[in-house]
């Protein structure tokens, strides 16, 4: 069976790690938009994810109003890689 | 709730996987299709692109500190647009795209430099010959080919983001850095 990521497998998490794989750097509210939850939802996963080393989080200004940046690092990548080439592992096996 | 997801057993049906990948990719392409740029972009970066060139061939033609000065401010200009494209996407789309910057503002891309090159070379030859008409031709056709190869960039990003959302390697930007200061060298030392 391919070994699946458990960081990464909640749906939130996987989408929010894809959309940052299409940009450099995301603000937070541009993330919440996108994945339509509410602050503090998005705000435990990107801890979650933070903890792991999966994405960083640094706070700057935009527009004149303080905001939150999170950017996806090469760890992070790699494992959202090796998380979807496992979940075509599954679907292979399975077909 | 996180520890309700963390706990959650993982996909065993093969419809799991598929609609958790299927979603993924469905908010990445939300994403990467609602991102806009900022207004008259395009022409605006042609303009500054002619404008740059423009100056930089009289400036090394020139060879004097006039010349040397007209060249600098070309490339203040310039610098300035892309400076202020940089930031309103940003504050338009609440994201940064590297590879934004270094393909559509530094011109990595193909296209943009083979033209860029090409346009300048016949620019700077052309304000040595003292042939104003064709110095203005040829920056006008090299921004907007420069453009075109920005617009291709686009269009490339927004079918496939994850490929080109990065920016240039660290090598290409070193070695713009060193063509910038062996170009600004050539102009001091001529005037």
């Amino acid at each position: 069976m391919p070994e699946l990521d458990q960081l990464i497998h909640a749906p939130a998490r996987l989408q929010a790690m894809t959309i940052l794989s299409a940009v450099s750097e995301a603000e937070f509210a541009t993330l919440r938009t996108a994945l339509e939850v509410s602050d503090s939802v998005l705000s435990k996963h990107i801890s979650a994810l933070a903890d792991a080393g999966y994405v960083r989080v640094r706070k700057g200004v935009l527009a004149g109003r303080r905001t939150t940046w999170i950017t996806l690092t090469s760890t992070g990548r790699k494992a959202l890689r090796d998380h979807v080439a496992a979940l075509r592992r599954l679907i292979d096996l399975v077909d | 709730m996180l520890s309700n997801m963390e706990s959650m057993p993982l996909p065993q049906r093969p419809d799991d996987p598929l609609s958790a990948l299927a979603a993924a990719d469905r908010a990445r392409d939300r994403l990467a299709t609602s991102l806009r740029l900022p207004s008259g972009l395009f022409p605006v970066l042609a303009v500054a692109i002619a404008s740059q060139m423009g100056a930089a061939a009289y400036g090394v033609a020139a060879q004097t500190t006039t010349g040397l000065a007209v060249a600098l401010a070309g490339a203040a200009a310039f610098l300035g647009v892309a400076a202020l494209v940089v930031v309103r996407f940003r504050r338009i789309n609440g994201v940064r795209v590297d590879g934004l910057a270094s393909t559509i503002i530094l011109g990595t891309g193909t296209l943009s430099t083979l033209v860029y090159l090409g346009a300048f070379v016949a620019a700077t030859w052309a304000a040595f010959e003292s042939r104003w008409w064709l110095v203005v031709t040829a920056a006008a056709v090299g921004g907007a080919g420069y453009s075109l190869g920005a617009w291709r960039w686009w269009r490339a990003y927004r079918r496939d983001p994850v490929e080109r959302a990065g920016g240039a390697s660290p090598r290409v930007l070193a070695l713009l850095a060193v063509a910038a200061l062996v170009g600004f060298a050539v102009l001091v030392v001529g005037s």
